[in-house]
């Protein structure tokens, strides 16, 4: 079978379907286990998962700065940010000293053997997806500085 | 093959089928491509000859469906001509790599097909993926989580290990169990659970008539998770039943016959502004492989715990010459090389400086300290005969140490800057089984200017001192992002401080990297350094080479 046929075939099939959130738990720092799909499903409301690791300069970089403004976004748009760690066992304990050493308002998630980050075939991070109504609907793959204006911008018209 | 074959052609038929029921929104479908791809060249300065198959690529195609309830997937790898070098030889041409089913609800998932596990942190089992590092261990056979409530967990699973296209020639089972106290008990201000795991692997033992130990090596493990407020505290032990020893690989030591054990232990403070975290490790005789064989190989193949080294994953290039890799095994060379596992830890200290101080400035600073130390564990050894008996608390030679500080420092709307010092002692010898000692001091800096909302570069400059070895390193990267969609780099690590003046090599890089929505594409020309490459403190040993590479990433 050619290869790339079948990935031609899969690619054009992908594009009539809707993207949904992954049926999945995972446990916030506290221990608690979260639902993406009901724990994160206020209508209209736009979830930003922002995709990261403790040893991931440019994904704290991202979550720096979105943490600087999100407050002020917040006076417009009705979202939250939740950053997902990525983080397997050997610097998952490095989670929470960081973002509370970070001061970092985000709700955080553990993705430790990374079944979200699989589910979504997820190969570099940082990797953000914003998700609606328990529909994919805008991803922005990696972070350059600046990006979190050109988020914001896309955040207003979703 | 004929089976793979026939399941591939089954998805592709549900898959055609599925278009309506797309149309409906009944059916989601998802899934990703990911090829890394590298074209060998020649290269007299280094003196690399390219293999005799230059070109190769490594692909994995990824699909997903689900219907309700149901979900199924399968992963096609292509491994063409041949895997990138110093991969695992056994992932070779293309074929289905893994496939399942999944039927999952609240109360109960069950798996049938490949699977990924990890129980506790994954002192007994792991099962995962990483590309990079050419590790895919899942195991093939079946799996029941059960949740009745809130707080308890109850997880088997049963299979057999996948090996490259293949799978090993043991079955592994497993147990594990969790229940949360505090949700039971509700408990408003803490967190506590507990949990238990058993994992048992049968594996024949063909090279002794009468073995001393067992086919099924039995391992035990018991957690506890506790938080109060910014407080936590967590620990887990576990035990390994006993099995003949493999120092080298290939060779199974039939009359030397050991159990294995490991704790660890963490805990930290953590508000606002503030974080403090500790661990404690103690590995004896923790290595452990889906066939006793396989302990040893260089690809991380058959493996089913996770055993990282606990140390930082440095970002700058210099600092990753060096690179710890912990140390789980038995290894009795001679009198200075006796290795029957680890003893050590690792502190972490996170503070941010206030905004509006004298020291914090406008945008605060932050300031991040790490430092680990690493040992044989230490004890009483009986070389000619091979025995051992260690202490508790005992510290052998020294493996390893990193002492770090780094320094994030905003300054304005554009200027950022970072500046690193990191103090290394690597023993060469004892770690790799080889000789020499190296010491090293590194510092790092670096500084990030945007030009606008979209435009910025990023320069880093390096240098390391080192006292042994191929001694003193400078590098230096540039990043330059045009926008948010297009990247440029280049890099150069030179090894100015080799005492061979034929080895003092440049290793540069330059490249560049598009991405668009989900999808990136990224070019580079340059020399690969031989050395590890390292992801989350699993290591494979790359050789070094010369040549451009290509890698393309996409989900759908």
């Amino acid at each position: 079978m050619n290869k790339l046929q079948l990935v031609f075939f899969f690619v054009g099939l992908s594009v009539l379907a809707q993207k949904q959130v992954p049926n999945l738990s995972l446990t916030n720092l506290e221990g608690k286990s979260l639902s993406l799909k009901t724990d994160f499903a206020e209508k209209d409301k736009l979830y930003v998962f922002s995709f990261w690791a403790t040893w991931c300069t440019p994904c704290i970089n991202e979550l720096d700065e979105m943490n600087e403004v999100q407050e002020e976004w917040k006076k417009t748009l009705n979202f939250e940010i939740i950053a997902v760690a990525t983080d397997d066992s050997r610097t998952q304990k490095r989670v929470k000293p960081l973002v509370n050493g970070k001061g970092w308002d985000y709700k955080v998630l553990l993705d430790t053997n990374q079944d979200f980050k699989r589910a979504l075939s997820i190969v570099n991070i940082p990797y953000t997806i914003v998700v609606k109504n328990g529909e994919i609907v805008h991803i922005q793959n990696g972070y350059v500085p600046g990006n979190e204006k050109e988020l914001v911008e896309k955040l207003k018209t979703l | 093959m004929k089976m793979k074959l026939v399941t591939l052609m089954v998805f592709v038929t549900i898959y055609t089928h599925a278009q309506d029921l797309i149309k409906e929104e009944k059916i989601n479908f998802y899934g990703g491509f990911e090829s890394n791809s590298q074209w060998y060249l020649n290269d007299k300065g280094l003196k690399y000859t390219h293999p005799d198959i230059p070109l190769r690529e490594n692909s994995y195609l990824f699909l997903n469906l689900k219907y309700k309830n149901w979900i199924t997937g399968i992963q096609v790898e292509s491994y063409e001509d041949q895997a990138l070098l110093n991969f695992n030889t056994r992932y070779d041409k293309t074929d289905v790599a893994t496939y399942f089913l999944q039927y999952k609800m609240d109360k109960i998932d069950l798996t049938a097909g490949y699977f990924y596990e990890q129980f506790g942190s994954g002192l007994l089992f792991r099962s995962w993926e990483d590309r990079a590092l050419g590790i895919n261990n899942s195991l093939r056979g079946g799996r029941v989580i059960f949740k009745p409530t809130s707080y308890f967990t109850l997880k088997s699973i049963y299979g057999r290990q996948r090996t490259g296209f293949d799978i090993s020639n043991s079955e592994i089972y497993g147990v594990d169990t969790e229940i949360v106290l505090s949700d039971l008990f509700a408990m408003k201000t803490s967190e506590l659970s507990f949990g238990l795991t058993y994992v048992g692997r049968e594996e024949e033992v063909l090279t002794t008539p009468n073995p001393e130990y067992n086919s099924l090596t039995n391992g035990y493990a018991a957690r506890i998770d506790y938080s109060h407020n910014g407080f936590y505290f967590s620990s887990e032990y576990s035990i390994k039943s006993k099995d003949a020893v493999v120092e080298v690989q290939g060779q199974i030591e039939d009359n030397f016959i050991k159990a294995g054990n490991a704790l660890l232990m963490n805990m930290g403070y953590s508000k606002k502004g503030f974080g403090l975290d500790g661990t404690f490790r103690r590995l004896e005789n923790m290595g452990f492989f889906s066939e006793r064989i396989a302990k040893g190989n260089a690809f991380n193949d058959r493996i089913m715990n996770f055993v990282p080294s606990l140390t930082k994953q440095h970002h700058y290039n210099l600092a990753n010459i060096y690179v710890y890799q912990s140390q789980p095994s038995i290894f009795l060379g001679d009198e200075t090389v006796l290795k029957t596992g680890e003893i050590g830890g690792q502190l972490d200290v996170f503070y941010n400086i206030k905004k509006q101080t004298i020291l914090g400035g406008k945008y605060g600073t932050k300031i991040a300290v790490n430092m680990s130390n690493w040992n044989a564990l230490g004890g009483d050894f009986y070389l000619p005969k091979k025995d051992y008996k260690t202490e508790f608390l005992g510290f052998g030679r020294k493996y390893f140490s990193d002492y770090n500080i780094e320094i994030t420092k905003k300054w304005n709307q554009k200027w950022q800057t970072v500046f690193t010092y990191i103090n290394q002692y690597y023993n060469k010898k004892l770690i790799e089984e080889t000789y020499d000692l190296v010491k090293t001091n590194i510092i790092g800096a670096e500084a990030s200017y945007k030009f606008n909302d979209s435009k910025s570069i990023r320069v880093v400059g390096e240098h390391m001192w080192a006292d042994s070895d191929k001694k003193n390193w400078a590098a230096s990267t540039v990043e330059l992002n045009l926008n948010s969609k297009l990247s440029f780099f280049t890099s150069d690590m030179y090894n100015y401080g080799n005492e061979d003046s034929e080895l003092r090599n440049h290793y540069y890089n330059l490249g560049g990297a598009f991405r668009h929505k989900s999808t990136r594409i990224a070019l580079s020309y340059g020399r690969q350094r031989g050395g590890l490459v390292c992801v989350g403190g699993v290591c494979r040993i790359v050789p070094e080479s010369s040549g451009v590479s290509l890698s393309l990433n996409t989900t759908f």
